[in-house]
């Protein structure tokens, strides 16, 4: 996919947006016409007024703070040290009140039904004997947990927070790309990028009437509280992390610290006869709610892998008991698994009865002959996902690839079918974005936005973390892969 | 039948350890023809064992030691009662394999349809199916009941030639190993049928003829296969298979617990913490009686090839905070 050769005319804009080019995508910030859409016409204006070297320092004043603050994540695999601040774009993508509206209750739908779906498949397994959903989808998925089945969570609630990828279609048209149901990250860039831009250009976040999203650290712990067990009406929360090795050790501390809440690892946490408690200088402390940002595998050597020493020994049989509630449930990357994905407009249908309000991208599955078929005919076109991984691991983008990449995923494909699906190479929408040498230009954006799910209804935050593929032409936004960050504003 | 069982295992540590936590899967079950009639579990250290049930219908016992300790012994006592079932018939027709082929397809009973962590498809395998002659010629019970014989003649019985945590090729190589390996490889070919298969861990009172293979001086393992068109309303019935003593599961076996294969099962199951290696030993009695055993007779306790250190080692943990995919 180009960005030019379209019908559409190259024009020119004026500084600092003189490089700009619109093509196919939906562009954030113009209508195909080059008109600015009303809602960014603020913003349009205040950066043609700019004076050219203002945006620079704008750009380096916002660098210093991250790096002062530690706003810093970890990539694996690679040799020039592991801590690096986040890349982050200066200029906020901006969403309309009423986007935002369709947006939020499409995320309540899709989340409500994933939830009755997950409390089904660990009970009777209604959907499944109504043939909705195939069993082996279900069975044969590395993140289902036959442990789980019969175990009562607290208010049935399975998921608590959870962070939905949505795309923008040539159409404007937001669509779903991936849920992330068990450990989702990133809320942590979103606040801070907040606070910073807010820093920043505090005229124009004063003009442009943005609705705020700082009460999210009090949301998540009167959400986290609410799952507390019977008879803890004043819970003591926690949240247990990995380490400080784990790539996203900064957000878990920032969480904590937002909450006010201890920061544990496994080896803090000592389970006896039943109850949950937490090793302090004076003495041990009972804990009632674990947001927990460990894998399910290593949670509990006692119950899942056994050379875990993350986890916590008995945990998992005081969870069962309902002595101490974790958020998320244990089992929840069942209905994230990508190949169930396909599915959801169905499993929305059948627990509620309502069409999806956010539509699904088209997605073929491998272990479905024909479609398999398909996929392997076209993997110069797809994206080639392998259903287990995230994080952009794992994947093919076809028009980016070379035949021998290409040949590598058709063997894999057909070794392990179930474990790949394809989706069409989505043109995902651009935004402006300040480049190196003093520029605008577009590069291409997605949406999380993370919800609390507190039954029928959700808090969500307005907006979530835009993230930005900063490579010129790149689709992959993941951190992990060089995306960045951006602040997301949604009007009034 | 009655039995008494008397079911006894001791860790001892190298060095004292502290935080034991251990699940136990003793209890024998409750239902259809066997009925658990009393079961006390003894722990010392002291400590309060509480269960649950899991949704396999297996009552499990846990509990915590949390203090230093350099030993940990555990005393299960069961008073069962097993009626005789009725007979099993020689064969079935053979269209059950079409029952057989649409329980496959409908995934009802997946996790004993596919290969599981012991029960694994391997090279080795497939040259003992070769030899044995097993395949759909015949109808599945009849074929059950003679793979069943023929496994019983191709390995022989040796205990210790094997580990706990081996997996079969080991003994499909060399052709021997205990009742375990025995009920690992008859799984991996009965589910290879699509025939679902499961493991059973218990107890068994033999045969005097059959001594020799199965003990009532151990615990015990075998399997069983769902055999569609018999049993109540010819819903279709698991049948029990015991490759070690080349029977079908009558009154003579008790169940403990059923799973995929013995890595959902072990009769005991714990992580401590210290840098120690543990001694297992066992000791088991399984006695016909009208009344709980007798407490004061001590029981001979053998070496368990289950013994193992702990797999705490601080360079794992680096790389384990990194293996937490934060999504």
């Amino acid at each position: 996919m180009t960005m030019t050769g379209s019908a559409i005319e190259r024009r020119k804009f004026p500084a600092p947006f003189e490089n700009y080019e619109l093509g196919d995508p939906f562009d954030e910030m113009f209508h195909a016409s080059g008109a600015p859409r009303q809602h960014y016409q603020e913003i349009y204006d205040f950066l043609l007024d700019l004076p050219a070297d203002e945006l620079k320092l704008h750009k380096q004043a916002a660098d210093q703070t991250f790096l002062h603050q530690g706003i810093t994540f970890t990539v694996y695999g690679r040799d020039e040290g592991t801590e690096r601040i986040i890349p982050h774009d200066l200029l906020p993508r901006i969403i309309t009140a009423q986007e935002w509206g369709k947006v939020e209750s499409g995320l309540e739908q899709r989340i409500h039904a994933l939830n009755l779906f997950l409390k089904d498949i660990y009970h009777e397994g209604k959907i499944l004997s109504d043939g909705v959903v195939p069993r082996d989808i279900i069975y044969s998925c590395k993140h289902f947990r036959r442990e789980m089945r019969g175990v009562h969570v607290p208010k049935g609630n399975y998921l608590t927070v959870v962070g939905t990828d949505l795309i923008r279609r040539p159409d404007g048209e937001f669509v779903v790309l991936e849920d992330n149901l068990r450990v989702p990250s990133g809320v942590s860039y979103m606040l801070t990028s907040r606070q910073v831009l807010k820093r920043i250009f505090p005229k124009l976040y004063q003009a442009c009437g943005v609705r705020p999203i700082d009460h999210y650290g009090q949301a998540l712990l009167a959400t986290l509280r609410n799952l507390s067990p019977e008879g803890r009406p004043e819970p003591t929360v926690v949240l247990l992390s990995p380490g400080v090795y784990n790539s996203a050790y900064f957000e878990h501390s920032f969480l904590a610290r937002q909450m006010g809440i201890q920061l544990v690892e496994g080896r803090d946490l000592v389970v006896h006869d039943n109850i949950v408690y937490m090793r302090t200088t004076s003495g041990l402390r009972r804990v009632d709610v674990i947001y927990r940002r460990i894998d399910d595998d290593f949670i509990d050597p006692l119950s899942f892998r056994r050379d875990s020493i993350l986890g916590v020994p008995g945990l998992f049989n005081a969870y069962r008991t309902g002595n101490v509630t974790l958020a998320n449930a244990i089992g929840t990357g069942v209905a994230d698994d990508k190949a169930l994905y396909a599915y959801v407009p169905k499993i929305i249908k059948y627990y509620l009865g309502q069409d999806a309000i956010l539509e699904n991208v088209e997605t073929f599955l491998a272990s479905e002959p024909t479609e398999q078929k398909h996929i392997l005919a076209n993997l110069d076109k797809f994206v080639v996902k392998a259903v287990g991984e995230s994080g952009g691991y794992g994947m093919l983008i076809g028009p980016h690839s070379t035949k021998e990449q290409q040949e590598e995923f058709g063997k894999k494909i057909i070794e392990d079918p179930r474990n790949y699906i394809a989706q069409p190479t989505i043109s995902l929408s651009t935004a402006p974005c300040f480049v190196e040498g003093g520029n605008i230009e577009p590069r291409h954006i997605d949406l999380r936005p993370y919800i609390l799910y507190q039954g029928e209804k959700s808090v969500i935050v307005p907006g979530g973390l835009t993230r930005v593929a900063l490579r010129k032409g790149s689709l992959v936004v993941n951190s992990s892969q060089g995306g960045g960050s951006k602040d997301t504003w949604v009007l009034n | 039948m009655f039995y008494s069982i008397r079911h006894v295992t001791r860790f001892q540590y190298s060095t004292p350890v502290s935080e034991s936590v251990m699940e136990v899967r003793m209890r024998p079950r409750s239902e259809l023809l066997q009925q658990c009639l009393k079961f006390e579990l003894h722990v010392t250290p002291r400590a309060r064992v509480q269960f649950y049930r899991d949704y396999l219908g297996n009552t499990v016992h846990y509990f915590d030691v949390p203090g230093h300790h350099n030993r940990l012994a555990l005393i299960a006592e069961a008073v069962v009662e097993v009626e005789e079932p009725e007979d099993i018939p020689e064969a079935v027709p053979m269209a059950a394999w079409e029952t057989i082929d649409e329980m496959w397809a409908s995934g009802e009973l997946y996790e004993f349809q596919m290969p599981s962590h012991f029960a694994q498809p391997s090279a080795e395998l497939d040259k003992l199916v070769k030899e044995l002659g097993v395949d759909r010629r015949e109808n599945p019970l009849t074929l059950l009941r003679r793979l069943n014989q023929k496994m019983y003649s191709a390995f022989e019985y040796a205990p210790k030639s094997t580990r706990v945590d081996s997996p079969i090729d080991e003994a499909l190589i060399n052709r021997k190993g205990v009742c375990q390996d025995f009920s690992h490889i008859m799984i991996a070919i009965v589910r290879g049928l699509k025939i679902p298969c499961r493991y059973v861990s218990g107890y068994v009172f033999p045969r005097p003829e059959e001594e020799k293979r199965a003990t009532p001086l151990a615990t015990h393992s075998w399997i069983e296969a769902w055999i569609p068109g018999i049993g109540p309303n010819q819903q279709g019935l698991w049948v029990g298979f015991d490759p070690t003593s080349n029977c079908v599961c009558g009154d003579r076996h008790i169940r403990a617990a059923i799973g995929r294969d013995y890595a959902d099962v072990p009769p005991t199951k714990g992580v401590f913490k210290g840098r120690a290696t543990s001694e297992l030993t066992v000791a088991v009695r399984v006695l016909p009686t009208n009344a709980p055993a007798d407490d004061r007779e001590e029981l001979v306790l053998v070496p368990s090839s289950n013994s193992g250190s702990s797999p705490v080692a601080d360079h794992h943990w680096e790389e384990m905070q990194q293996q937490q995919q934060q999504q």
